[in-house]
């Protein structure tokens, strides 16, 4: 009955119903798509940085994150290619080798990062292999081709087709130097990137280096980023070599990560403005109809009915109106990101400029993971709970007599 | 059995801090099945009075007891189960819930004491029935004429059979038919079921009807 009564009531004053219904509707629409586009744009955004380069894991000794010089490096044994094969979620590996060292043309030198990767296996974990700007990539164990970034090879002045030479300091501490013909140029979006990047096929990169068949680490492509953390531990478990430690996207990447931290306090700072709004919105409303009614409540007490009872009433009312925003937002807070899932929106100009200095993709897209919906209306319901607070508590204190007389 | 009776009970307001004294020093005593009516001018202390009977506020000295039992000293929440269990009250106006038919207002002090739909339903119609409104069942309050509102009023008042009904001026905004027709439905309820009524009034014609009249003069007793 007392469900009846709030029901009835909730539905008394329309217009202010309406009015509280359609702020929260609106708060909860807000909320679910501005979250669904941040988590969304990160989803995006950390599956591209990762799939261009770094893979979803890796497989690194455990000083490479901290020295990442070739004396960290390891051999891809039976025991990593078995775990790597029997991990659940693990798609594909592919070993590399990171390096320093010097190249020159003529009377350039510039310093470079070299990337000893093996084509056919990278084709399946990375992208950066489809960027390949002019000429072509290398093909897997052919020895002394290379590939270049493009500013790199801009940069020496040189044409695909020269022939450069390679300078590095060695596995065993000698210095290596080799020559090589550039077979193609390579576009990895960011700059700083493109002027110091070389590939060169793994097996001529170890011979370079003199590594024999070490390698620096081995990037994993997973089924994606749900699973992340349930692979990593399984495919850890496997590894034997204590030496060796399996990292996510994130400990590769901390900067990628950070600015995910960054705008994802800008969003949750926006979401508590929306949400103090809403809550004065309901508080106001719920005081005035509590306030309206203090002659009938009056009534009601005086009969007996008890402060609590009375109080809680007023909860219900609350909640109904709450609970009908809630669905309500859910289901176009859905629609919304979902059209935002099927039509992302494209940026282009300035801020396509400003994303690309973050690394980031200048697109938005949405997301429909449930966490976002479950987290935005349990949030909207505590503050719709904790804005009811001050009302309420001016009907507990509410006198029978105190009532009967207000007019 | 003694229903209610007062010891020197004396009310006074603070009203923006002057003290107005309500009541000077009332002593009275009711006991099971009369029919009291506490008539007087307006302002005499007729509301403070009923108040204080009907254990909705405390006076400022002397004592008040309910059925023996010294209530002056008593929680709010113990004086909300006194009046939920053993006292109806009937105002002027206003008295009944809005948004509930008269059914579901009858319904409503009857659920407040935990008794089961199936049950309140029956009791609430058979009530209706008895007291010839039995057609206003599904009737919200706006739909009902003042008289047809305070006689569910009284029904409400008298559906949990309580020792005591309070009822303040209930005729006051009903024609004088009208308000002939609700005092013989409170006569007959005296009458038949035993109920004890004490109202306040300052209505010729209920006051003529009173069968035990009690004159209030400047929150003193008069006769
Ligand atoms: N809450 C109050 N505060 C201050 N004075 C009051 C209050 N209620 C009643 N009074 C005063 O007490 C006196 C008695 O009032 P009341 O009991 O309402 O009389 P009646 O019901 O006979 O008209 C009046 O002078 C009135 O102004
Ligand atoms: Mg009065």
């Amino acid at each position: 009955m007392l469900l009846k009564l709030a029901w009835r009531n909730t539905w008394r004053n329309k217009r202010r119903s309406i009015i509280t219904l359609a702020a929260i509707v609106f708060a909860t629409v807000m909320a679910i798509a501005m979250r669904g586009i941040q988590l969304g744009t990160y989803t995006l955004n950390i599956r591209s940085v990762v799939e261009l380069f770094s893979g979803y894991l890796q497989i690194q000794d455990k000083r490479f994150l901290d020295n990442p010089s070739l004396a960290s490096s390891f051999v891809v044994d039976k025991n990593i290619t078995g775990a790597l094969k029997t991990t659940k979620g693990a798609l594909a590996y592919a070993p590399r080798i990171y390096a320093d060292g010097l190249i020159s043309f003529k009377d350039n030198s510039r310093g470079v990062a070299i990337f000893g990767v093996e084509p056919e296996r990278e084709k399946d974990v990375t992208t950066f292999i489809k960027n390949i700007n002019s000429g072509r990539f290398f093909i897997s164990d052919s020895s002394n081709q290379i590939v270049v970034g493009e500013q790199l090879l801009k940069n020496l002045d040189a044409n695909i087709g020269d022939e450069i030479v390679l300078l590095a300091q060695c596995y065993d501490g000698t210095l290596g130097n080799q020559k090589y013909k550039v077979v193609g140029t390579v576009k990895l979006g960011v700059q700083e990137l493109e002027s110091s990047v070389i590939f060169m096929g793994l097996k001529s990169a170890q011979s370079l280096l003199s590594m024999g068949s070490r390698v620096s680490v081995v990037a994993v492509k997973t089924n994606g980023l749900t699973h992340l953390a349930e692979i990593n531990r399984s495919l850890s478990a496997k590894i034997e070599n204590a030496n060796l430690n399996v990292l996510s996207w994130n400990k590769i990447n901390p900067e990628l990560e950070q600015a995910i931290q960054l705008d994802n306090v800008s969003g949750i700072l926006f979401l508590g403005i929306l949400i103090v709004i809403v809550a004065f919105g309901i508080l106001n409303t719920v005081l005035m109809s509590v306030v309206e009614r203090f002659r009938e409540f009056g009534v009601v007490l005086a009969i007996g009915m008890p402060q609590l009872s009375l109080t809680y009433l007023v909860y219900i009312e609350t909640f109904i109106i709450t609970v009908i925003g809630l669905i309500v937002g859910n289901i176009l807070g859905c629609i919304a990101n979902y059209y935002l899932i099927v039509y992302p929106i494209t940026f282009g100009g300035e801020i396509k400029k400003l994303y690309e200095i973050y690394h980031f993709l200048p697109q938005l897209k949405s997301t429909l993971n449930p966490s976002i919906f479950i987290s935005v209306s349990f949030l909207i319901l505590i503050i719709s709970v904790l804005s009811c607070l001050y009302p309420a508590y001016k009907v507990y204190k509410l006198e029978a007599l105190k009532g009967i007389r207000h007019t | 059995m003694e229903i209610v009776k007062t010891e020197n009970l004396v009310k006074i307001y603070q009203d923006n801090g002057v003290p107005v004294e309500a009541l000077k020093m009332i002593n009275l005593s009711v006991s099971k099945g009369e029919y009291v009516v506490i008539a007087g001018p307006s302002g005499s202390g007729k509301t403070t009075l009923l108040n204080l009977l009907g254990a909705l506020d405390k006076p400022t000295k002397g004592k008040i007891y309910f059925e023996g039992e010294d209530i002056t000293l008593k929680e709010k929440s113990d004086l909300a189960k006194i009046r939920l269990h053993k006292l109806g009250f009937i105002f002027q106006a206003y008295n009944l819930i809005p948004v509930l038919s008269a059914i579901e207002n009858i319904e409503f002090s009857m659920m407040l004491l935990g008794i089961p739909e199936k049950e309140r339903k029956e009791k609430a119609l058979s009530l209706m029935d008895e007291l010839g409104i039995k057609e206003l069942a599904d009737k919200r309050p706006n739909e009902m004429s003042g008289g047809q509102q305070q006689r569910v009023a009284v029904t409400r008042a008298i559906v949990n059979n309580p020792s005591l009904v309070l009822a303040d001026e209930p005729t006051a905004n009903l024609d004088s038919v009208t308000a002939g027709h609700l005092l013989d439905l409170m006569e007959r309820m005296n009458a038949e079921k035993n109920i004890t009524f004490i109202f306040s009034s300052h209505d010729r014609q209920v006051i003529d009807r009173a069968k035990r009249l009690i004159i209030l003069k400047d929150g003193l007793i008069e006769s």
